[in-house]
Order: C-alpha cells, then sequence, then structure tokens
C-alpha cells in the first residue's frame, strides 16, 4: 500500500514541477504571442485594403467586421474587411477577407489552418488566393458547385470551407446593411 | 570513439525510420514536401537531444515501474516549452515549423530513445544517441520526402524540377503513396543488406 502511495506521490511531484515551468512560461510568452497576432492582424487588415483607416463594428448577429474609410471623418466607405473561419478537412481553416463598397472581394489571407500538407496546406498559396478576387457572393463556390473557384487539387474540402465561409461573412454584413439602411 | 559511434549508429546502422521501424506516423504525414521533412526534423532533433539529456539526468530518481508516465510528462513538457518560446521569440521559425511540434509529442522515437537508451547511459552519450537518431530521422524523411516531391508536383524544395510535360502522379503525395514510398524504400534496404552478408 505504502508503495503505490510513495509511487503516485513521485509522479505527482513531476507533474507539479513541469506544470510549475510550464505556467511561468505561459505568463512570460502569452503576451508576446497575443501581441504579434494583434500587430499581424492590423498588418493583414492594411494589406488586403491598403491606405485606409479601419473602424470596428459588429453584425446584428455579432459578428465583428471593419469598416474602411479614405480618411478619418469621411463618409465614404471604400469597403469591409472581416474574418471568417469554417472546418476544413482536418482543421478550421480561417480567413481575413476584404471586400469593397459593392461586396465584391478586393483580396482574402488565410491566416490560420492545419490542413494536410502538399494539399490542403497549399490555400495559403497566392495562386490560391488570388482568384477570389472581384468574386461577388454568387460566385463564391468551387467549380464542382458551379461556381468560380478552382479547387485545389485533392483538397475539395478545404477549398469549399474557404468559399462558403467568406459568402457566409458577405451575406451578414449585406444582411446587417440592408437593416441599417 | 565510443561518442563517435553513438552519434553515427542513427544515421545507417540504427536507422530509426528503416531499421527500428519508429515513428511511422509523422513519416507517413509530413513527407509530401521536402521542406516539411526537413522542419520535422530538425524540430524533433532538438526535442529529442534535449528529452535524452533531462531523461538521463532524471534516471536514478525515476521508479522503473512509473517510468514511461514519467518520461511522457518529461517529453510534453518538453515540447509545450519549446512551442511556447517560438512562437513568441522566433515567430518566423515558428510560422514553418508550428504546425509539427504538437506532432512531436506522439512521436515514438522519443520515447523509444528515452527507454531504450537514455535511461540506462550517462548524459553525454545520451545527448550524442539523440543528435544521431534525430539526424537519422531528418535524413530518412528526407529521402522519402524527395521521391514523393518529385513524382507527386514534379519539384524539390519547392522548386520546379521535372519538365513542365511532366503531368504529376498525384497519388505520390497522398497517403497510399507514403506506404508505396516507404515500402519500397525498406525492401531496398533489406536487399543491399542480405548482399552484404
Amino acid at each position: 500500500m505504502m508503495y503505490y502511495l510513495k509511487l503516485g506521490f513521485i509522479l505527482l511531484i513531476f507533474c507539479v514541477v513541469a506544470t510549475g515551468i510550464l505556467a511561468y512560461l505561459n505568463t512570460l510568452t502569452a503576451p508576446i504571442i497575443q501581441d504579434r497576432k494583434t500587430k499581424d492582424e492590423i498588418d493583414t487588415r492594411e494589406k488586403l485594403i491598403p491606405d485606409a483607416v479601419f473602424a470596428a463594428d459588429s453584425t446584428a448577429s455579432g459578428m465583428q467586421y471593419f469598416r474602411a474609410r479614405a480618411k478619418e471623418d469621411s463618409t465614404l466607405v471604400l469597403g469591409y474587411t472581416f474574418i471568417c473561419s469554417q472546418k476544413g478537412y482536418s482543421s478550421e481553416v480561417k480567413t481575413m477577407v476584404g471586400i469593397d463598397k459593392d461586396f465584391k472581394v478586393l483580396a482574402i489571407k488565410v491566416i490560420d489552418q492545419a490542413e494536410t500538407p502538399g494539399l490542403g496546406a497549399n490555400c495559403e498559396q497566392e495562386s490560391f488566393s488570388n482568384q477570389f478576387k472581384n468574386l461577388a457572393e454568387a460566385d463564391l463556390k468551387v467549380d464542382k458547385d458551379g461556381g468560380q473557384v478552382v479547387s485545389l487539387s485533392g483538397a475539395t474540402i478545404t477549398s469549399r470551407a474557404i468559399a462558403s465561409s467568406i459568402q457566409a461573412g458577405i451575406a451578414a454584413i449585406k444582411a446587417s446593411m440592408g437593416a441599417e439602411l | 570513439m565510443n561518442f563517435f559511434k553513438e552519434l553515427t549508429k542513427g544515421i545507417i546502422k540504427e536507422n530509426p525510420i528503416f531499421v527500428i521501424v519508429l515513428g511511422m506516423c509523422p513519416t507517413l504525414a509530413v513527407t509530401t514536401s521536402v521542406k516539411n521533412a526537413i522542419g520535422m526534423g530538425l524540430a524533433a532533433t532538438f526535442v529529442l537531444l534535449c528529452s535524452n539529456i533531462i531523461i538521463s539526468l532524471i534516471k536514478d530518481i525515476t521508479p522503473s515501474s512509473i517510468r514511461i508516465p514519467i518520461y511522457i510528462v518529461v517529453i510534453a513538457a518538453f515540447v509545450s516549452v519549446v512551442n511556447m518560446l517560438m512562437e513568441a521569440y522566433v515567430p518566423a521559425l515558428h510560422k514553418s515549423l508550428g504546425l509539427f511540434i504538437p506532432l512531436i509529442v506522439v512521436n515514438c522515437i522519443i520515447l523509444g530513445r528515452a527507454e531504450a537508451f537514455a535511461s540506462k547511459n550517462n548524459v553525454i552519450m545520451s545527448a550524442a544517441d539523440g543528435i544521431g537518431m534525430g539526424l537519422g530521422f531528418t535524413l530518412s524523411l528526407m529521402v522519402v520526402s524527395t521521391i514523393r516531391e518529385l513524382l507527386g508536383a514534379g519539384t524539390w524544395l519547392g522548386i520546379k524540377i521535372l519538365p513542365a510535360t511532366y503531368d504529376p502522379m498525384l497519388v505520390a503525395i497522398l497517403a497510399p503513396g507514403a506506404f508505396l514510398t516507404l515500402g519500397f524504400l525498406m525492401a531496398i534496404l533489406s536487399m543491399v543488406k542480405e548482399k552484404k552478408q
């Protein structure tokens, strides 16, 4: 009996030490990582719609988006950016999208994914993301579903997840604009 | 002399993939491109070196009946440490290797070497074993991925090698291609070995 208690106790000590080290390191690194993520997000947004001033807003359904204007006080809206995500083949695929005032895609960037390397992971490549340019809500489907997006070879599910998450995002912004007008 | 022997045995004589046949999961999964193979190999080598050193250091205070859970705690903690430090201080490297780091926890080469070597040998030998096995793992991944990337995409490290008229054999970068390539390589290796004897 004592023997087993002793074993459990030793294992406990190892776990406590390991947890302590991890917790300490996490308090050190978490703020740095968070800062960088926020900075990355701002950088990406500025790449999608260059030379614009962004203001945060959210739709009635609670989706966050940013309204892009040429100047702080300008009433002219250049477009919107938002982050959308949908489950792909093996992970949640997160995409940041920039659309113009007519709700056509300006540019997209896949910001987070863990899809199959060599297949779905190719969605980060520009040859894939560039074809989203100028697509309207109705065209945002993969070619197999009658849309204009040519799927990545061997990764229709990833391509479909990206296209349909963007489509849903645009629909949500459109709906909330419609309610405002 | 002995040190050198421990360092080099992982490359051919006790190659972790083709001879010991450990760590098949990452081998099959990440060898779709040479770039991924190098990333996974180097990340695993680093964790293997560190975990071998620590496990060799604590071998005298580890009760043998619960050594496996203790090794797993050490390895998992190490992988998380590497992951956090890399994400915070070398984000560029983390971006390309980030995907592979969590996979290292379940890489049985690391637990295998802890159990078979580091728990019985001193720190210096364990470090040599870690580096050697890691290099053997990296080289093997590179061999498998070179074949798969060349056949499946016509490229090597992303550079176009085969002429544009070559129609990529997509199956090579899909899961079946991994099994086929690995099988053929193992067959060739054991054929060479048999001829030598």
